[in-house]
């Protein structure tokens, strides 16, 4: 005596041993996995859907109406492992494939047969690209957004914030447009999501068993087993998935410690003078205003760069193209703020007492005066300067017409 | 790897061709294709033929249509396009130079 599933496979039902239909399950996942990036891959995994379906009608008779395991092994095996031909279309002409010896392992393995799914998975491969798709410029923040399986507002938002406080996000954020490729296939789209095969899945899983779910609303029995199968998938598919994210961050991390943590600074042995430093303690905030008006003012002469192509009419060297201009205004711009900074990480060795720590507090002072003056700023100008107004609505468009002159720039050589 | 093996890669590249063939004798559905495979040297299965048969679609060389049949759901009727026919008609001449190179090669001159 063996449990039995019901299943339906393209619109018609099926009642299958356990046994057999973790066997199916599993040849169907495998194929899924083995087409992904394949723009056919519904309709193909609905085809042998329907292959398989048409094989269990003829083993089904009027007093046989479940398909024992031992049958679905026979049917998988009679099906074959799914083969992306597409795949190998990609890398050699269609014309020549007569006459070329067409890969070979791919065709070794087709004698294994059966259900070992695992074993023929294609390994995962991630790539950085750029992402148009719901892009707001270039598309690096979203590509990157991918690459780390964050939410690319995360991104952005850091990016703003390395502009804001070193000045080369932006700079970063043009490098990175003009480097990183666009994903030109569908597989090269799956790769720049690293994790593509689960969350994809999962998103599938989803689907089908909602169509499953509408299919037996009818009849209450069949959809109360539905209900509990599906909590049952989704709730294991969402565990695997929040795990891998997991995985991949944790990984992500212990990266970036390795490669860019720097090396412990001994502070040398100096004692700071006895002075009060309360001088200087109260002068952070100054600083701290004056980095937020530097800031301003290189948001600005940055706008001023990209629209007119001179810095507050200061025209750069003749012959300059734009991007090599932008890139000396940073440069210039950072020079200007090294004292500003000099002074606030003297301050902090003050409040620090010479250890150079930095009290949370005087850091977050410092933060929200640069960022609540700058953005008091921009607010002022905006309002009060016409010119301003203007000039702050046409970023977006400017910023556009920038991208693209790099890339044509890019192309071009 | 006996002889069988080794000539895989050699059936798995004509495949393709020999699908254009039995595609353009008829309007036929993937069953049939299978069934005509069978008895030769080509027996395909399933899982090698769909990602097939949708590639070949995806390059224009076939098209399909739904049709009912008279018991089961309704079937995908191939049937090959212009392009199709094009690349038939190509790589039958080819298949015919490199089987006459086959035999002739290495014979003893003529004559």
């Amino acid at each position: 005596m063996n449990k039995v599933v019901t299943i339906h496979l393209r619109g018609a039902a099926f009642q299958l041993e356990e046994a057999g239909y973790d066997a199916l399950r599993a040849y169907l996942d495998g194929a899924a996995r083995r087409l992904e990036g394949n723009p056919d891959k519904d309709e193909i995994i609905a085809d042998i859907e329907q292959a398989i379906a048409d094989k269990c009608r003829a083993v089904l008779g009027a007093y046989k109406n479940v398909v024992v395991a031992a049958e679905i092994t026979q049917i998988i095996e009679e099906m074959g492992p799914v083969q992306d031909a597409a795949a190998e279309g990609e890398e050699r002409p269609a014309g020549e494939a007569a006459g070329a010896a067409a890969a070979g392992p791919a065709a070794c393995a087709a004698g294994s047969g059966a259900a070992g799914a695992e074993a023929g998975t294609p390994p995962r491969v991630r790539r950085l690209y750029k992402l148009h798709e719901g892009a707001m410029l270039a598309g690096v923040c979203n590509g990157l957004a991918a690459y780390f399986g964050i939410d690319p507002t995360i991104v952005r938002i850091a990016f703003v914030l390395v502009t804001f406080f070193w000045g080369f996000g932006i700079l970063l954020y043009l490098i990175l447009a003009v480097i990183l490729p666009s994903p030109a296939t569908t597989a090269e789209k799956s790769a720049a999501y690293g994790i593509p095969a689960t969350a994809q899945e999962f998103i599938r899983r989803a689907r089908d068993g909602y169509y499953e779910g509408m299919r037996t609303w009818g009849d209450r029995r069949a959809h109360r087993e539905w209900r509990r199968r599906f909590k049952h998938e989704m709730k294991g598919w969402g565990y695997r998935l929040k795990r891998e994210v997991q995985e991949t961050a944790d990984r992500a991390q212990q990266q970036w410690h390795q490669h860019w943590q720097p090396p412990a600074w001994t502070p040398p042995a100096w004692t700071p003078p006895p002075g009060p430093p309360f001088l200087l303690l109260i002068t952070l905030p100054f600083v701290a205003l004056a980095r937020g008006l530097l800031a301003v003012f290189a948001f600005f002469a940055v706008i001023s760069l990209l629209a007119t192509h001179t810095v507050f009419g200061v025209a750069p060297p003749a012959g300059m193209p734009l991007w090599a201009a932008l890139i000396l205004l940073l440069v210039i711009i950072s020079i200007i703020s090294w004292p500003l900074k000099v002074l606030r990480h003297a301050g902090y060795w003050h409040a620090g007492r010479g250890a150079y720590f930095v009290p949370p507090i005087f850091w977050f002072v410092d933060t929200v005066v640069a960022i609540g003056c700058a953005v008091l700023a921009i607010w002022c100008i905006n309002r009060y300067v016409p010119h301003a107004h203007e000039a702050l609505q046409a970023v977006p468009a400017v910023l556009h017409n920038l991208v693209d002159t790099v890339k044509q720039w890019w192309a071009g050589h | 790897m006996g002889v069988n093996e080794k000539f895989n890669p050699i059936r798995k590249g004509l495949l393709e061709f020999l699908v254009l063939k039995i595609i353009a004798a008829d309007k036929v559905y993937a069953a049939d294709i299978l069934k005509q495979l069978r008895a030769t040297e080509f027996a395909t299965q399933e899982g090698t033929l769909y990602p097939l048969l949708s590639k070949m679609r995806r390059e224009k060389l076939l098209d399909y249509e739904w049709k009912e049949s008279e018991a089961g759901p309704p079937r995908k009727y191939y049937e090959l396009t212009a392009k199709g026919r094009e690349q038939l008609r190509e790589t039958t001449e080819y298949w015919q130079k490199i089987s006459g190179t086959v035999k002739d090669l290495g014979r003893a001159p003529a004559g």
